[in-house]
């Protein structure tokens, strides 16, 4: 398995380092399509054997992969290759425009490497401090990406992404140390008293006042990076700024390595706590970024800050999904990360679409999609409506599936009595579940309205005078009609490799 | 030569003091540069804790991480935002979000608060250097207040700076240094993050002729 894992690692580090030497579009493309492949076809590999024999440990103890952190590879992938296609038509069309000087071309590429690397190694990091310094590693990558056009408004999302996402992660470190610190005791000081093989097995000796302190840093660090409320300012600002396929990057994939940082270390403090504890601290921040999100929706006039906010709002449902928890609930979260990070990239991918003709944001000025790019309507409208989970799309499955959890268990409220006695709320169980629940849908049907109203206004009437009419196929279009196949078909049936990973991710969760 | 622990904590408290000390003179300097120089003075002081504790425990990996403090944090780190505050046209912080005195006793609160938090905590931690701990967090407290506080994009990034080096120090103190490749890691990631804010201070100074991040509102609802 070594062989896999390393290729895992190099490929994309040997892609960026190659990407810098290089100043040719096609064979910057070629070296980008090559290493993702590269990179899918080992995490193939891994899947399998993952599935077949369990999780294992490569490189001296510094790798670390089981079912939950295949499936978050499986993500990175497969929006990952999606993207590089995109990029094929989308930087080549920037490039001939004259927005991006063909010179800095190669830096872009650099960058996008480095981003996908950090991601992989905070994904297969045994140590959760290793993971630490890959997660902000994807901060320093990223915030160049996003400020890439170098206009005012750019610079600005760059430097509030890089300052506040810095800041957030600090916390998190002081997290990670305080884990360590707990850990020292029950492990001795050796240089393994950080990896998650050596805590799970000891994690209900750990001391449980320091843990609930380092959870509370880590879930305030990385849900930053996630974008949860109230420490979401940085990221409506980023994903208007930032080109396409880093908008697609950053939505479908990085907000799910930061959960995935998060669930691990759940894990870890269930143990020694209460899965009582984490799970409402989970969905207390999930139902604040689902409401404020869902209210947010409805006043937007910027379509990529609509989709913005439509990725807090997915976030905040999956993190309720996890903090609810149960084998429905913890399913639930993980399907709808997959389902956001498909149906988040192509709306992104559609945008980049809609900005490069209508070279606007404003929602009011894009009219008549579907006679103007009836591929990008088209994309645009399924992104819409797997967002706004209706009915054949996957989403709506893992909604009802957390909202199903929610109504049945309530979130678990222990933790507020527990808490030192300074909140004494006791909940009557069933009707604040009830009232949740009602919450819930009602934010749903305001999301859903928001969105969709918006949508439908770009897509039909008639377009304004002086865009061209029609579209030419391009390779760019390919990722969006799979990643469209991919959303209507996994509502009906889940192929049998993903179905069985994420019934193993999701036991890995709730394991006790 | 034979230190008693009672002794050695001592010392290290007394290091550590000087580190927070550092930190409310960084919140009551207004000019740019002085504040680059605190900081610098911060780290040094930093290195000093972490060779103490390095020399009291015999933990030689923590002489590497100090060697490397000192090299990136008193040594490059100032050095690249002094070249940065050199460009710049303003030299001192003219409006605060929150003035001296007030920053001072909000400080002081946030020391409070922080030996609040950790009280419970601290008994597990090494005789040595348990109230470290809690000085570590008061310290990254305050720098996160500092880049509240503050509007200039050089001070934001020493206020985050600060909050690294209390990290930093609650690392060292608490659990006698973090495993290497840790160490390692965060000291690349912190350099490139500095370099990284020293770039876009000199491409905001030329796209808004000013780095004061109040003007930073073009994208505001």
């Amino acid at each position: 398995m070594i062989i896999e894992v390393l290729v895992l690692l190099i490929s994309p580090l040997l892609a960026g380092g190659l990407s810098l030497l290089i100043h040719r579009s096609s064979l910057l493309h070629a070296i980008n399509l090559t290493s993702m492949s590269l990179l899918v076809g080992a995490e193939i590999m891994i899947t399998r054997t993952v599935l077949k024999d369990g999780p294992f440990t490569a490189l001296g103890q510094l790798v670390y992969l089981d079912a939950l952190s295949v499936f978050i590879l499986f993500i990175i992938g497969a929006v990952g290759l999606a993207c590089s296609f995109y990029m094929r038509s989308y930087m080549d069309d920037q490039v001939a425009r004259g927005v991006i000087a063909p010179t800095r071309l190669n830096l872009f590429f650099f960058l996008f490497h480095m981003f996908l690397l950090a991601m992989v190694i905070a994904t297969v990091a045994n140590s959760v401090g290793v993971q630490w310094v890959a997660i902000e590693a994807t901060t320093l990558a990223t915030t160049f990406l996003i400020a890439f056009w170098r206009r005012r408004e750019s610079l600005e999302a760059g430097w509030k992404y890089l300052i506040l996402c810095s800041v957030g992660i600090s916390l998190a470190l002081f997290g990670v140390v305080l884990t360590y610190y707990s850990s020292l005791h029950v492990l001795g000081d050796v240089s393994e008293a950080l990896n998650v093989t050596q805590l799970l097995p000891v994690a209900d000796q750990l001391n449980p006042h320091v843990l609930k302190l380092a959870f509370i840093f880590i879930l305030v660090g990385y849900g930053t990076k996630v974008g949860l409320v109230p420490m979401h300012s940085w990221l409506p600002e980023a994903y208007t700024e930032a080109p396409a396929p880093v908008a697609a990057m950053l939505a479908g994939v990085l907000e799910i390595v930061a959960v995935y940082a998060i669930l691990r270390m759940k894990m870890i403090v269930d143990h020694a706590v209460s899965p009582a504890f984490t799970g409402g601290l989970l969905a207390l921040l999930g139902f604040a970024s689902f409401v404020t999100a869902a209210f947010f929706i409805l006043i937007q006039h910027n379509y990529k800050r609509l989709f913005a906010y439509s990725s807090i709002e997915h976030m905040g449902i999956a993190m309720i999904g996890f903090g609810v928890g149960g084998p429905l609930g913890a399913f639930g979260g993980l399907f709808h990360l997959l389902n956001h990070a498909f149906a988040k990239s192509m709306a992104f991918f559609a945008a980049g679409n809609i900005h490069r003709r209508f070279h606007t944001v404003e929602i009011g000025q894009v009219q008549g999609l579907a006679i103007a790019q009836p591929w990008t309507a088209m994309a645009l409208m399924i992104a819409g409506l797997a967002l706004s989970a209706l009915p054949p799309f996957a989403s709506f499955v893992s909604e009802v599936q957390i909202v199903t959890a929610l109504a049945a268990q309530g979130i678990p409220g222990q933790w507020l009595s527990n808490s030192g006695g300074m909140v004494t709320v006791a909940f009557s169980n069933r009707f604040t579940s009830l009232s949740l629940t009602g919450l819930f849908l009602l934010c749903s049907v305001l999301a859903f309205s928001g969105l969709l109203y918006r949508i439908t206004n770009m897509v039909w009437g008639t377009p304004p005078e002086g865009i061209v009419r029609g579209e030419a196929w391009t390779l760019g279009h390919l990722p969006i009609i799979v990643l469209a196949a991919a959303l209507v078909g996994f509502g009906f049936f889940l192929p049998q490799p993903i179905r069985q990973l994420l019934e193993e991710a999701t036991r890995i969760i709730l394991v006790h | 030569m034979q230190i008693s622990p009672h002794t050695g904590s001592q010392l290290v408290d007394l290091c550590s003091a000087l580190l927070l000390l550092t930190c409310f003179a960084i919140v009551a300097q207004r000019r740019l540069s002085a504040c680059v120089d605190l900081f610098a003075l911060q780290s040094a002081f930093l290195v000093l804790t972490a060779a103490v504790v390095a020399f009291l425990t015999g933990n030689h990996h923590i002489y590497i991480a100090a060697a490397l403090t000192g090299v990136i944090k008193v040594v490059i780190i100032p050095r690249v935002l002094k070249k940065v505050i050199e460009r710049l046209n303003v030299k001192r912080e003219l409006v605060m979000n929150v003035n001296v005195p007030a920053g001072l006793l909000i400080c002081g609160a946030l020391v409070m608060l922080a030996f609040f938090i950790t009280q419970p905590i601290i008994p597990l931690g090494f005789l040595l250097t348990r109230d470290s701990l809690a000085i570590a967090l008061a310290i990254v407290l305050i720098g996160f207040f500092t880049m509240i506080a503050r509007q200039k994009a050089v001070t934001q990034l020493v206020g985050f700076l600060v909050m690294e080096n209390g990290l930093f120090l609650g690392a060292t103190a608490a659990t006698y240094g973090m495993p290497l490749i840790v160490e390692l890691g965060v000291f690349f990631d912190v350099l490139i993050a500095a370099l990284i804010a020293g770039i876009y201070t000199n491409r905001l100074q030329d796209a808004f002729d000013n780095v004061d991040t109040n003007h930073l509102t073009v994208l505001k609802e």
